[in-house]
C-alpha cells in the first residue's frame, strides 16, 4: 500500500496537476453539478468491476504492526469523515466484505447455529497431519479428516478447557450473523491415536532449517493442551477457505494490487463497527494477522474477498490466564501508565475492580462495569478511530437486533460440559447487549425505517421500540422540496406530532422524479435527538421511495485533515 | 474543454470516493493524494479528451473508480522499519541467528558493559554462541558456548562453555561484616580461562527441576591496573588465603529444586525454592572446599498482578576440607548490583553469608515495572552466625523494562550508609 518513490519532478508535476483540478473544481458553475442522487441509490451490492487476479500475498510483521498501532494509531486525530462505503440510505451494501444479515433481516435460530457452515463437520476417525501452524497463541495444525477435507484445527490450554475451541465456534456465528465472512467451524474430537503424519509435512526449526514434522513434534505440540481422560483433545476444526490465500487485510488504506479496493479501510463502516461488536464479544485481538484475504473467482470474475479469519479472542478467551487488562486497556498507553507510576499503583485502574465470576471454558468476561465507550483492544486500528456516531449506531442496532434467545442458541453451539458456563456466558453477552443498546442508541437521533405514505411520515425510534428510552414528547419534521441537480433546497412546511407518524404537508410535489428533503428531529430527554436526521424521498409512480439518509448531516469533515497524521 | 466540464458535474457521491481515493493515498503520500484526485476527475490526457459518457448510476461511479485504480496497482511494499522489527520480533522470540549484541560483563564491578556476539546454528536447535564484551573498567570476556536445548525428549539442556575472562580491578575490603571499612579498598586482578559443562533437566513436566555440571577453571592472580593500593600491599600469603595462589579447580555443582516462575528471566508470580551443592576440588589439594547455596524466591501477585512482593532469600555456607583453605577470591561475598546494591561491589567477603531481599514492584503497564527494594545482609565466619543482627541494609527504588518472560534492562538507584546513590544498570532481573 506505499507509494513507490517518485522523483522531485514528478511530484513537482503532480503538485501542479493537482492545483489546476482545485482550479477547475472552483469555476466550474453550479448548474454543471451533478445529481445527488441516482436513479439506482440506494446501491444494494457494492459492484466490484475489475480483475483482481494478480493481487498477490503480504502479511505485515506482527510487532510493527502493534507497535505503529500503540505508538502512531493511538494518536491518530479521527478525520470525522462519515463511512465512505455505505449507500444514501446510510447502510452498508453487500460486498465481498459484508453481507447483510441481522439487522437487514430476520434470522432464525436455526440460520444461527449453523452460521458460515455450509458443508458437515470433520470426520474425526482419521486425521492425517499435512501443516503446522507457525505463528499465533494457541498452536494449531491443518489436518485433512477421515474424508479428504481439509481443516485447521486449533485446541484449548491445559489452563482454559473447552474455552478457546468454544469461543471460535460461537463467535464466528455471531460475526457470520453481524455480516462478515467467517470459515466454516465445527468443535470435534483430536485422537492422536488416529493421526498420521503426511511425510512431506516441513516444521520451520528455529535454525530457519525446515525439516520434517515428526511424532515427537505433535507431542510438543499436544503436551499443554487440555486432554480428556480418554486421552482425546477437543479442538476446533476450520474448514479450509476457498481460493487462493494472499495474507491480511489491514484497518487503514487499501490493497494497492486490487483494483476494487477503494474505500480506505479505516472509512469501510464494517471496519469501524468493530469497535461496537469487539466491545460485546471483548474481540480485543483486532490486527491484521487476524484476517485472510483470499483471491476467489465469483460469477466470471477474480476477486478479492476478505475474512475475519481468526475470532478465537473473544469473551474471555485473551492470550494468558492472568492477563486482567485485556479489554480495558491497550497494551500501552501512557496516562493509565503515569497513573499508576505516579500514585505507586495506589490508583487503581477499572480492571482492578472489575467482578469476575471466572469459568474455565470462559475465562474473564462480565457484564456489570463493561461501557463500550471505553472498552479497548490490545491495539488500536486506525478503523477503530475513525469510528463515528453513526457508526456505532449503525453496529449497536445489530447488536440489538440479537435476541435473548438467539443469543441462548448461539452459546449452546460452544458444546460446554459446564451448564453454569453456558447459562453465565449467555446472560454477561446479553448484558452487555443492552448496555451498548442503551448508550449507542440513545447517543445520537435514533430515527429509522421512514417512510413516506398516504400524505404521513411513518418511522420507528429505535432507543423507543427496545425500550430502552421513553418516548419524546412531540416529533417535527422541516419539508423541503429538493433539486436533485443542484442540490438546493425548498423549505416548504414543518409539521409535528406526538407520535412516529408526522402529517405531510399538502402541497407535496406529484411528478416522477421529484425529490423531497425531511429533517425529524425530537423533543425528548435526549438532547442529541434534537439534531435532525435528514431523509431524501422520491417520488415513483403513485408513491415515494426512501433514497437518502443521513444521521449526522453536515458531519463530514473535510479529509484534508487525514493529512495532518 | 467539454470532457473536463463534464467531469466536474461531481455529485456528493462522486466526492465522496474523490475524498476516498485522496484519503486512501493521502495517507502514504501527498503526491499520490495529488494523482488520486486527478485520475477521479478526469484530469490526465486521455480522459480529458476521451469525452467519456458521466457515469449514469451509482454502480457506474464506482466502477469509474475501479478502473481508474488500474494504472495504479502494485503489490505491497514493506514500509520503513518492517523488517527491523521482524528481526526483533524474532530475537525476542528466540529465534536469532547472527550477530547480537552481549552485555554482560566479565566480573561483578566491572562496570557497564558493551559487546557482541554471534550465534550460529549447528542443528535445528543446537547452537554455538561466541561472543565478546569490554567494561569501561577494562575487564574482559572472550567464550564460546554450545548449547543444546532439547536432549532427552526436551527434558533436559546442556551447555558447554569455554573461554576467558579478564578482571583487572576487583574491590577487597578485608574479611567480615563489621571490621571492614568501605574506604579501605584494595584491589587484585586476575585472569581466568575455563571450560564448563552444565546439564539442566526438569525430569517431569512439573515444577521439579534438577542441574548438575563440572567446571575447570584455572585461576591467574594478577597486580590490579594502577589506581588503587593492591592487596598485597597490606596482606601476605599468611595473612590472606590464597594471596598469590593461582589455583586450578575442578569445579562440580548440583541443584535440586522446585522452580514454578512463569520465567526465570521474568515472573510476577510463582517462586523458586531450591539448595544448590558446589564441590571446588584443588588440583594441588590446597584451596579446596565445598559449599552449599540455600535459595528461595516467592513472587506474590498483589491486586491482580499490579503490584507483585517479590522475596528473595539467599544463605551460602562453606566447608573447608581437612588442610586446606577457602581463597580470599573464592569467600561467599555480597555487595553490587545483584544483592546489596547500595554498596560497592565485593564489599564484604567471608565464610558464609546471608541476603535477604524484598522489591515491590509496580506495573506501570505491561512491559514496564517501577521498584522499591530493600536489601540486607551480612557476611560471617561462622555458620551460626548467620541470624538477623547487624544486618547491612540499603534500600533504592527502580526501573525494569521486559517482555513477557525475560527482563531487558533493570536500573535500580540504591542508598546505604556507604554510599549516597549507587546506580545499578543490568539486563537481568534482580532475582
Amino acid at each position: 500500500m506505499n507509494i513507490p518513490f517518485f522523483s522531485r519532478s514528478i511530484r513537482l508535476l503532480a503538485a501542479l496537476v493537482c492545483v489546476l483540478t482545485a482550479a477547475a473544481i472552483m469555476t466550474t458553475p453550479a448548474f454543471m453539478t451533478a445529481p445527488r442522487f441516482y436513479d439506482d441509490d440506494p446501491i444494494a451490492r457494492e459492484p466490484e468491476s475489475q480483475d483482481a487476479s494478480k493481487a498477490q500475498g503480504y502479511e505485515i510483521v506482527d510487532l510493527y504492526e502493534m507497535t505503529h498501532n500503540l505508538f502512531v494509531t493511538a494518536g491518530y486525530k479521527p478525520t470525522g469523515v462519515r463511512a465512505q462505503n455505505i449507500n444514501t440510505v446510510d447502510e452498508v451494501p453487500d460486498s465481498n466484505w459484508f453481507t447483510n444479515r441481522i439487522g437487514s433481516r430476520a434470522i432464525t435460530v436455526d440460520e444461527l447455529v449453523r452460521g458460515p457452515n455450509a458443508g458437515p463437520p470433520p470426520d474425526p476417525s482419521r486425521w492425517v497431519v499435512i501443516h503446522q501452524k507457525t505463528s499465533g497463541v494457541h498452536p494449531g495444525i491443518t489436518v485433512k479428516d477421515a474424508g479428504g477435507q481439509t481443516w485447521f484445527l486449533q485446541f484449548d490450554p491445559a489452563y482454559f478447557p473447552e474455552g478457546p475451541t468454544s469461543a471460535v465456534a460461537i463467535a464466528s456465528k455471531i460475526f457470520w450473523a453481524l455480516g462478515y465472512n467467517q470459515v466454516e467451524s465445527f468443535v470435534t474430537t483430536f485422537d492422536p491415536r488416529v493421526v498420521e503424519i503426511d511425510p512431506e509435512v516441513r516444521v520451520t526449526r528455529p535454525s530457519g532449517a525446515r525439516t520434517p514434522f515428526t511424532r515427537a513434534d505433535l507431542k510438543e505440540l499436544l503436551e499443554p493442551l487440555a486432554r480428556r481422560p480418554d486421552g482425546t483433545y477437543r479442538a476446533v476444526a476450520g474448514r479450509l477457505v476457498p481460493g487462493r490465500v494472499i495474507g491480511n487485510f489491514l484497518f487503514e488504506g487499501t490493497r494497492p494490487d486490487d483494483p476494487n479496493d477503494v474505500v480506505p479501510h479505516e472509512h469501510r463502516r464494517e471496519l469501524r463497527a468493530l469497535r461496537v461488536f469487539g466491545s460485546w464479544t471483548n474481540l480485543t485481538d483486532l490486527k491484521a494477522a487476524n484476517t485472510l484475504d483470499t483471491v476467489v473467482t465469483e460469477n466470471g470474475r477474480t476477486v478479492v474477498k476478505h475474512y475475519l479469519q481468526d475470532v478465537g479472542s473473544t469473551f474471555g478467551m485473551n492470550n494468558d490466564l492472568h492477563e486482567w487488562d485485556l479489554g480495558w486497556e491497550y497494551f500501552y498507553k501512557g496516562s493509565p501508565t503515569l497513573k499508576r507510576l505516579f500514585s505507586f499503583g495506589f490508583a487503581l485502574s477499572p480492571w482492578q475492580k472489575a467482578h469476575y465470576v471466572e469459568y474455565p471454558s470462559v475465562g474473564k468476561f462480565e457484564g456489570d462495569r463493561f461501557d463500550p465507550r471505553t472498552w479497548k483492544p490490545q491495539t488500536p486500528t486506525t478503523a477503530y478511530m475513525e469510528t463515528r456516531g453513526d457508526d456505532e449506531f449503525w453496529a449497536a442496532r445489530r447488536v440489538a437486533a440479537f435476541t435473548d434467545e438467539l443469543i441462548r442458541a448461539v452459546v449452546h453451539t460452544g458444546e460446554f460440559s459446564d451448564p453454569a458456563a453456558e447459562q453465565y456466558l449467555g446472560d454477561v453477552l446479553i448484558k452487555r447487549r443492552d448496555t451498548i443498546a442503551r448508550i449507542y442508541l440513545t447517543a445520537i437521533n435514533p430515527i429509522v425505517s421512514p417512510r413516506l405514505e398516504a400524505n404521513a411520515l411513518t418511522f420507528e425510534n429505535a432507543a423507543v421500540v427496545l425500550d430502552i428510552a421513553k418516548a419524546p414528547t412531540a416529533y417535527h419534521a422541516a419539508w423541503m422540496r429538493f433539486d436533485n441537480a443542484t442540490g438546493d433546497t425548498e423549505p416548504m412546511a414543518v409539521t409535528d406530532s406526538d407520535t412516529t407518524t408526522i402529517p405531510a404537508p399538502r402541497d407535496l410535489p406529484s411528478s416522477p422524479g421529484e425529490i423531497v428533503a425531511v429533517e425529524v428531529s425530537a423533543d425528548s430527554e435526549y438532547p442529541a435527538w434534537s439534531r435532525p436526521v435528514r431523509t431524501y424521498f422520491r417520488r415513483a409512480g403513485d408513491g415515494w421511495t426512501l433514497v437518502g439518509l443521513e444521521r449526522l448531516p453536515g458531519d463530514a469533515a473535510p479529509v484534508r485533515r487525514q493529512a495532518s497524521r | 474543454m467539454p470532457g473536463v466540464a463534464a467531469r466536474m458535474r461531481l455529485t456528493e457521491g462522486d466526492q465522496d470516493f474523490m475524498r476516498t481515493a485522496r484519503a486512501s493515498i493521502t495517507h502514504h503520500s501527498r503526491l499520490a493524494a495529488s494523482l488520486a484526485v486527478a485520475a477521479l476527475l478526469g484530469m490526465s490526457t486521455s480522459k480529458a479528451t476521451a469525452q467519456e459518457p458521466e457515469p449514469a448510476t451509482r454502480e457506474a461511479v464506482i466502477e469509474t473508480a475501479q478502473a481508474d485504480k488500474l494504472p495504479t496497482l502494485h503489490p505491497y511494499v514493506e514500509r520503513k522499519g518492517e523488517r527491523l522489527m521482524e528481526s526483533l520480533q524474532n530475537y525476542l522470540n528466540g529465534v536469532h541467528t547472527g550477530w547480537h549484541p552481549f552485555l554482560e560483563s566479565a566480573y561483578r564491578g566491572g562496570g557497564f558493559a558493551v559487546g557482541a556476539g554471534y550465534q550460529q546454528y549447528v542443528s535445528p536447535y543446537n547452537f554455538i554462541d561466541v561472543r565478546g564484551s569490554y567494561t569501561v573498567s577494562g575487564y574482559k570476556r572472550v567464550e564460546a558456548e554450545f548449547v543444546a536445548p532439547r536432549l532427552f525428549e526436551r527434558r533436559a539442556r546442556l551447555s558447554v562453555l569455554g573461554g576467558w575472562r579478564d578482571a583487572t580491578q576487583v574491590g577487597f575490603y578485608g574479611i567480615g561484616t563489621t571490621g571492614t571499612s568501605v574506604n579501605d579498598r584494595l584491589d587484585y586482578g586476575f585472569r581466568r580461562p575455563y571450560a564448563s559443562a552444565l546439564l539442566t533437566v526438569k525430569p517431569a513436566r512439573n515444577p521439579w527441576m534438577a542441574q548438575g555440571g563440572a567446571e575447570w577453571t584455572k585461576w591467574d592472580e594478577r597486580r590490579p591496573d594502577p589506581g588503587r593500593p593492591s592487596v598485597d600491599t597490606k596482606f601476605t600469603p599468611a595473612t590472606l588465603a590464597g594471596l598469590g595462589a593461582d589455583p586450578t579447580y575442578l569445579h562440580a555443582q548440583g541443584t535440586v529444586g522446585f522452580d514454578w516462575r512463569t520465567s526465570p528471566g521474568y515472573a510476577r508470580r510463582g517462586g523458586f525454592y531450591g539448595v544448590t551443592a558446589h564441590e571446588f576440588h584443588d588440583r594441588d589439594s590446597a584451596f579446596g572446599f565445598r559449599q552449599l547455596d540455600y535459595e528461595a524466591i516467592q513472587h506474590v501477585p498483589i491486586l491482580r498482578e499490579a503490584w507483585v512482593l517479590s522475596l528473595h532469600a539467599k544463605a551460602s555456607t562453606t566447608s573447608k576440607k581437612v588442610g586446606e583453605q577457602i581463597p580470599f577470591f573464592m569467600l561467599p561475598a555480597l555487595g553490587g548490583g545483584a544483592d546489596l546494591r547500595g554498596f560497592n561491589s565485593w564489599r564484604f567477603r567471608d565464610r558464609d553469608s546471608l541476603l535477604l531481599q524484598a522489591e515491590w514492584r509496580i506495573m506501570a503497564n505491561r512491559y514496564f515495572d517501577t521498584a522499591v527494594f530493600y536489601d540486607a545482609g551480612k557476611v560471617t565466619s561462622r555458620r551460626a552466625d548467620l541470624d538477623l543482627h547487624r544486618l547491612k541494609s540499603d534500600y533504592g527504588f527502580g526501573a525494569r523494562f521486559h517482555a513477557p518472560f525475560v527482563n531487558l534492562l533493570r536500573i535500580d538507584v540504591a542508598r546505604s550508609n556507604e554510599r549516597n546513590l549507587a546506580l545499578v544498570i543490568n539486563t537481568t532481573a534482580a532475582f
